[in-house]
């Protein structure tokens, strides 16, 4: 009996540190652009790609309607467009979609501008 | 109008983190908007009349002002205890026209373009390229901007071509508050544009050798450096070689650069007599650690340009893990005797690989920079004839009083005539040192500082002449150096200063770098 709550309580645990690595566990895309130049932020102390970089972030949760069948999120980029954008998505972020039949949609979104040309 | 966003900071540091050092207030001043002064000469004036306004601010409150550009410096030229602004978003871009040439010059106009200082490499090519032009050389990567690359002396391996400051044909600078502190500098003996061009600038005209020599390489004490006229050249195209040679023959072409005498040749890469061709290009990388009979070599050939080629630029870019890196390091400052181990294992993600070919322009060989982590770099000029004497004694110091978690190079680059360009030789090899930050506390490991300060006492105790990079780590303290390395020129370089700067101006322009150098 005592093993059985044992392998219980072990079940449970290795099912919640697999939750919690599946929730957290993400990958992300990132395209760049080849010739842009970035918008600088030199206060940016970043130790990855976005170091010296103006990086924006659209960190959301996105509602459609039933008749909804896509949807675009606008922002201001500045004259010249986007220099990278980077997309996260993880496991909970599919599960939720999944579970809403894809009227919930988390957002993970990190840009960096191009540099306005003069 | 141009905007100056300013913001109180206790604390600066530079890309690879070398600091970080005390500072109080940092500006980032951007142009005025395109649509309320479309005329990009009336934002570059505008954007003159903010930077005089920034240094009559910082004057009336007796501190110092410094500009900065994309922090790459991994010495602390850039900082300034008081005041430092940022100048990216300044980067206008105009071509000259015909009138605006001097009577004199013998330069072309569709060769001559005028850069605002916050340019960076990467856009300036890119303008250039769309004039079907390409600067004559750049540094190793692109994300410098154009005026801290020619204040601290940025070079190639452009064996025959100089550093970036050596296309450079005319200054404008603003050296002070005052309407007549906007001043066009450029050579008396050729002159490049006339006084009515530096009448749009707002700027009073100076053209005196000298001064402009002392100027050219100024490490940011000859005041705020505006605009910087430069001399391009047709695009053209690299053919990039990477080879595994003998070691003695690399080092005999490092001395000799001789390379129509040379038993190693390239197919394709020799002339009507078999006889090797100079390259653009030649750089040698060296792993201090290992006794390989062999040395990696890097050799650019130039090409006339021709469209279609393959691109150059790989698709996908991959980094090492910045854990991975800091793994790196914890090892090696717990067990020092690692690091040729971990050298020798980083060295595939190092090198570039052996036997590939490339072609590209110089924007597509010299592109963006990978790592933007902690890092150290150490650069030392010597004549290229003393080179392979002079790595030797540098290899023996890793090799006996280190091991540093670094790996060697040697680039080659034509002298320059600015008065204190660390590119002083007839050819100087810039024997170069670059690696990873470590903190050396407590470990019983040589300290970079430690390294750097042996550097100069073996160079000096073998009687090699030598200078150093301005904008890499280095013992800038060290007594008597930079006269040591430059002689009577330390003192022409002060006297035009003086000559070109209020009492006042000469101490806003100063910063702790200068003063520790003993340059003020």
């Amino acid at each position: 009996m005592e093993i059985t709550g044992f392998s219980a309580y072990l079940r449970s645990l290795v099912l919640l540190f697999l939750l919690s690595i599946g929730l957290s566990s993400c990958y992300s895309v990132r395209l760049v652009s080849r010739d842009g130049i970035p918008e600088p932020d030199l206060t940016n102390d970043d130790q990855d790609f976005y170091r010296n970089k103006k990086v924006f972030v659209v960190d959301t949760t996105i509602n459609l309607k039933a008749t909804a069948g896509s949807y675009s999120l606008i922002r201001n980029c500045g004259p010249s467009g986007f220099y990278a954008v980077e997309y996260r998505v993880n496991l909970g972020h599919l599960l939720l979609s999944g579970v809403t039949l894809g009227r919930t949609r988390k957002v993970n979104v990190k840009y960096v501008r191009l540099k306005e040309d003069n | 109008m141009a905007k100056t966003t300013s913001i109180p900071i206790e604390w600066w540091n530079n890309l690879h983190e070398n600091g970080p050092w005390k500072s109080r207030l940092f500006h980032h001043t951007a142009l005025a908007a395109k649509a309320d002064m479309p005329l990009a000469l009336d934002r570059y004036n505008d954007a003159a009349a903010e930077i005089q306004r920034l240094i009559a601010a910082a004057s009336d409150k007796n501190e110092g002002f410094r500009a900065i550009g994309s922090r790459w410096s991994l010495s602390d030229i850039a900082h300034h205890s008081d005041q430092m602004q940022s100048n990216q978003l300044m980067n206008i871009k105009i071509s000259v026209a015909l009138q605006d040439l001097h009577p004199d010059t013998t330069l072309v106009a569709e060769n001559l373009f005028f850069v605002e200082c916050g340019n960076v490499i990467k856009e300036i090519h890119n303008f250039l390229n769309d004039h079907g032009k390409s600067l004559k050389t750049s540094g190793a990567s692109n994300g410098q901007t154009i005026a801290g690359c020619i204040s601290t002396g940025v070079h190639g391996s452009a064996l025959d071509v100089g550093s970036v400051q050596d296309g450079v044909v005319g200054l404008n600078l603003i050296t002070g508050p005052r309407p007549e502190d906007r001043i066009y500098l450029e050579r008396s003996g050729r002159p490049a544009l006339s006084d009515g061009f530096a009448l749009k600038l707002q700027s009073r005209v100076l053209r005196n050798d000298a001064l402009f020599y002392a100027a050219l390489v100024s490490l940011g004490a000859f005041g705020f450096i505006h605009g910087i006229v430069i001399e391009a050249e047709d695009r053209f195209l690299l053919k990039r070689y990477v080879k595994r040679i003998n070691k003695e023959e690399a080092l005999k072409l490092a001395s000799s650069l001789d390379f129509a005498n040379s038993s190693f040749k390239i197919a394709g890469e020799t002339d009507a007599n078999g006889r090797g061709l100079r390259p653009f290009h030649y750089k040698v990388f060296i792993n201090p650690y290992v006794d390989d009979p062999d040395y990696v070599v890097e050799l650019m050939y130039k090409k006339p340009y021709q469209p279609g080629y393959p691109d150059p630029i790989p698709g996908i870019k991959t980094a090492l893990y910045k854990d991975l890196i800091h793994l790196f390091i914890s090892i090696a400052v717990k067990w020092k005797n690692s690091i040729p181990k971990l050298i020798h294992i980083l060295q595939s993600s190092i090198l570039p690989p052996v036997d590939e070919e490339l072609t590209g322009m110089l924007s597509e060989m010299f592109y963006d920079a990978g790592y933007q982590g902690p890092a150290f770099a150490c650069s030392v000029g010597v004549d290229h004839v003393n080179s392979p004497k002079a790595l030797g004694l540098l290899v023996k110091l890793a090799r006996e009083e280190g091991p540093i978690p670094g790996i060697y190079a040697m680039r080659f680059v034509k002298q320059s005539e600015a008065t204190l360009a660390f590119t002083k030789f007839p050819v100087t090899c810039m024997l170069e040192i670059d690696g990873i930050n470590w903190d050396a506390k407590g470990q019983g490991m040589i300290s970079l500082e430690q390294f750097c300060t042996r550097m100069i006492e073996v160079l000096q105790e073998n009687g090699i002449p030598f200078s150093l990079h301005w904008g890499k780590n280095a013992d800038w303290g060290f007594p008597g150096l930079v006269k040591h390395m430059f002689g009577d020129r330390v003192e022409e370089w002060k006297t035009e200063r003086k000559k070109l700067l209020s009492p006042e101006m000469e101490l806003l322009f100063a910063n702790g770098f200068l003063e520790v150098a003993d340059l003020i």
